[in-house]
């Protein structure tokens, strides 16, 4: 029985079906891809974290793309920076007071997986911000990737 | 399908099915082997047409039996590497080596220099060079493409390479290898890991398996008399 087994043997078939088992199915990309920048809101002089009763964020001169937009409940806002540039400015109003929020920072591509292919990380260098809305910021992260931890906390 | 059954089961079963024959008398020869792998170019054949994935692979190997259970091998070979998705393209290209020791599970009485079950230790080195020609994302700000130059590396491996290899004809032997690998080092950094490292596999991951499919000439070069 072994010898004849062995004799005809149907080498193509069985090579293709070993391909088959083997050769990797493509896997949806379940990962998180988007670095972002994780800014939580503090009452101004403590460490009590407090949302804004209102939050609108938009990029500037994207007034009509908002990000939040009059929202209430905001304890973490999440803004992507722009890879193709060494900075990218904010327009936050917080409860009713417009500041204008400028990061610098480096950009450099991370592999995720073969699944979800690549992302931008960034290293955070300084911020302006102008305006009243906002006390103080205190970059407790600098580096700008998709862990989800806190980078930065706006006083206001 | 029954074929296919057949086969295994009988790759399984037929060097042990020899034991209750086995003649504890008869020399067994020691042999070279030279073996080619036949799962790659397959491999790439069957994906000619996908344009997103298209993998060139060629390996051999040699080895030496050291005695009726050991054999000494070295193995080699070319990979090239190409796959693109909607966001990404990426290609790696490079040669690798694996140096270690086979050792056949099988009694020599029951295995005489035909049938082989047992398992591989290697270690294995890859040298390869890896560059992103495209890379695409968009976020709030809108799309950002990219490329990542060409660059070398050199990845450190080992692996633990069970397999099952049988006489077909006089000296002409055919089998297969399951590759179960573990990734010791590589210096593509933390940031942009090797989707593909010749020898190994994915290198994002720390352990890849594959498989090999050979072909393989035996070299009678020395009987070996049981004691």
């Amino acid at each position: 029985m072994n010898k004849k087994a062995l004799e005809f043997i149907p080498i193509p078939v069985l090579l293709i079906a070993l391909v088959q088992l083997f050769s990797c199915t493509p896997q949806a990309c379940q990962e998180e891809t988007r670095s972002l920048v994780k800014a939580t809101f503090y009452i101004n002089g403590t460490d009590t974290i407090k949302a804004p009763d209102s939050l609108t964020v938009y990029g500037l001169g994207m007034d009509t793309s908002k990000i939040y937009d009059k929202s209430p409940g905001v304890t973490i806002a999440n803004l992507p920076l722009n890879a193709s540039a060494d900075s990218c400015s904010y327009v936050i109003k917080i409860n009713g007071i417009t500041d204008t929020l400028t990061f610098n920072y480096t950009t450099y591509p991370h592999l995720i997986s073969k699944e979800c292919g690549f992302t931008f990380y960034h290293i955070l260098e300084s911020y302006t911000v102008t305006g009243r809305a906002v006390d103080a910021i205190l970059i407790r992260n600098k580096n700008i990737t998709t862990v989800n931890e806190e980078n930065i906390r706006i006083f206001y | 399908m029954r074929r296919i059954s057949a086969y295994f089961i009988s790759l399984l079963i037929f060097p042990f099915a020899f034991s209750a024959n086995a003649q504890d008398s008869l020399p067994v020869p020691l042999k070279i082997r030279i073996g080619a792998d036949v799962y790659g170019p397959v491999s790439y054949y069957t994906n000619l047409n996908n344009v997103n994935k298209k993998t060139l692979s060629i390996e051999g190997y040699l080895s030496l039996d050291i005695d009726t259970q050991k054999a000494a091998v070295i193995e080699g070979g070319y990979l090239n590497f190409r796959y693109s998705q909607y966001n990404y393209t990426y290609q790696s290209k490079g040669a690798f080596i694996r140096l270690g020791v086979d050792f056949n599970l099988i009694r020599p009485e029951a295995a005489p220099g035909k049938y082989y079950a047992g398992i591989g230790l290697r270690y294995g080195l890859s040298l390869f060079s890896s560059e992103v020609p495209f890379l695409k994302q968009d976020n709030y700000w809108g799309g950002v493409t990219g490329t990542i130059p060409r660059s070398t590396h050199i990845a450190h491996f080992i692996e633990a390479s069970p397999g099952i290899r049988t006489e077909i004809f006089r000296n002409l032997s055919m089998g297969w290898v399951i590759r179960l690998r573990i990734l010791l080092f590589s210096n593509t950094g933390k940031d942009l890991k090797a989707i593909y490292i010749p020898g190994y596999g994915n290198g994002v991951k720390s352990f890849s398996p594959g498989l090999n499919y050979y072909f393989i000439w035996s070299i009678p070069y020395k009987s070996h008399k049981n004691p």
